[in-house]
């Protein structure tokens, strides 16, 4: 009835029609890749806590990934981190001296470094670098059928590329956040001596004079979970990338996309949970 | 081979390095919190704890010597708060000491500080109840500042009542800043005082000249003179 009465409506409607049809489709298509993904990395995690606790161990490339990983980032993540402290106590300072509570900044500083700037700048920067370079590595690895040979020779891959690396990233991050963190807090202490005087011990016991044990435990806690999923995304996009060039560089990429994103998703959480204890 | 040694070693300089500094953040903390020495336990009852938290210092000479460990209500008009001090400054801390919540400078923390008690007293017993002095409570603060401004306001209004009469020349005062008459006979008055003090000034001039009275300026004159005379004998 309705068509005899707005033939033109009708028709229009007709020509749109396919294109919403599309949009549809694209955003369902879309929607059903992410929860695939994620299926596919919660099974990814799941072979990794299989394998974790199984022998044998693979000793001695966990202690080679936990040297790369670890001690060869300690440069990368000191220079920032003693930046973090330094600029954060720089830019506080004006605002602190309008309140004349410039005595307040190493407090202030090192609650936030401690609490967040060190272990998220340490977890995003691991993103990048090692998130990005498990991912490539794994990825080249897939495409030159390194892993299958592997899997041929009755090696297991998964075990002696993906449980060590994950491990290994698991481990080194909160190691590498205390070493943020100390570095941080020396960068906030050279920040506050730029035009001002006031001793290591004076600035360190305000430090600790502002800290308490939920200060320090949820934020050194969360490290191994940013470590954790570091790793596993890194892995799971390098260990399952496409075939050719173009996987690796894929690969690469959407481990330093998908591993920053979990990283502040972690965060965030954390922050929720430690909220309930204080 | 030599190479994965030293890999190895840097390795594990890098992880104890790491775990070393993470225990001495640990041994701080704890120790601000006089976790790792020999403490003993007090309590105190306040009527309004004013915003004290556990973990907030416990000062003694304005030193930190313990932290509130836990705070209770008891009943509908007292609050029990229970610290821990370090066992290092028991012995200073005598039983008619008192605890009072203060705060430290202006936006800080609440803090407790114990006073000094008697000195020849004996020290307070471990688990007792120090006697506590009711914290200063900002409300009130404010409240006796309200009164204050009301009566500066109430004052204030007197004095522009009295500024706008003065303006308008009514009363003494007003009469004395805005009366241009009153001003003219007071310009007057003045101008006819100096013509009287210079007559009085001629008429004194002319009695030291009269024969009758002299005399008695001269005698006056000598007696000054030999005072003078003798007090320089004297020195």
């Amino acid at each position: 009835m309705k068509k005899d009465l707005n033939p033109i409506a009708d028709q229009k409607a007709e020509k749109i029609s396919p294109e919403v049809k599309n949009k549809e489709n694209s955003f369902a298509t879309s929607l059903k890749d992410v929860f695939i993904e994620v299926a596919l990395i919660s099974k990814f995690a799941g072979r990794y806590f299989k394998e974790v606790f199984k022998p044998p161990f693979e000793f001695k490339e966990f202690l080679k990934q936990s040297y790369l990983i670890g001690y060869k980032s300690l440069a990368l993540v000191g220079i920032t981190g003693f930046i973090m402290g330094l600029v954060l106590t720089i830019q506080s300072k004006p605002t602190m001296a309008e309140f004349g509570a410039e005595a307040w900044i190493p407090g202030m500083v090192g609650v936030s470094i401690i609490r967040e700037i060190g272990p998220v700048i340490t977890a995003l920067i691991c993103a990048g670098k090692i998130g990005s370079g498990i991912g490539a590595e794994l990825g080249s690895m897939n495409v030159t059928e390194q892993i299958d040979s592997m899997e041929v020779s009755g090696a297991n891959p998964f075990k002696y590329l993906v449980v060590t690396r994950i491990m290994a990233t698991t481990l080194m991050i909160p190691v590498l956040v205390i070493f943020s963190d100390l570095i941080s807090l020396y960068g906030s202490y050279v920040g506050v001596n730029l035009d001002g005087k006031v001793s290591f011990t004076l600035f360190f016991s305000k430090v600790f004079e502002s800290l308490d044990f939920i200060d320090l435990l949820p934020a050194f806690i969360k490290s191994f979970f940013f470590g954790f999923i570091i790793g596993l995304i890194g892995c799971y996009k390098g260990y399952n990338s496409k075939k050719g060039t173009e996987g690796v560089g894929r690969a690469a990429n959407s481990a330093v996309v998908i591993a920053s994103l979990m990283v502040f998703i972690i965060d965030m959480i954390a922050v929720q949970i430690t909220t309930l204890f204080t | 081979m030599e190479k994965k040694t030293g890999n190895t070693l840097k390795l594990g300089v890098f992880v104890t390095l790491g775990v070393l500094f993470f225990i001495i953040g640990i041994y701080f903390i704890g120790q601000k919190q006089h976790m790792f020495s020999h403490v003993f336990k007090i309590s105190g009852v306040f009527k309004n704890v004013g915003g004290l938290l556990v973990g907030n210092n416990v000062r003694f000479s304005g030193i930190n010597v313990g932290t509130v460990e836990n705070i209770e209500i008891i009943n509908d008009t007292s609050v029990r708060v229970d610290m821990i001090i370090d066992e290092s400054t028991h012995r200073f801390i005598k039983k008619d000491a008192k605890a009072v919540i203060g705060s430290e400078g202006l936006m800080g923390n609440k803090i407790i500080s114990i006073s000094h008690g008697t000195p020849g007293q004996k020290e307070i017993a471990e688990n007792a109840t120090i006697q506590t002095t009711q914290p200063i409570d900002t409300d009130e603060i404010f409240a006796k500042l309200k009164t204050t401004s009301d009566n500066a306001a109430a004052i204030t209004g007197d004095l522009a009542i009295i500024m706008q009469n003065v303006s308008h020349g009514k009363g003494t005062i007003g009469k004395l800043f805005m009366d241009t008459v009153m001003a003219k006979t007071l310009d007057q008055t003045i101008t006819n005082l100096k013509k009287g003090t210079k007559g009085l000034e001629d008429n004194m001039d002319a009695a030291k000249h009269s024969f009758l009275l002299r005399g008695a300026f001269k005698k006056e004159k000598k007696d000054k003179e030999n005072e003078k005379k003798e007090k320089e004998k004297s020195k």
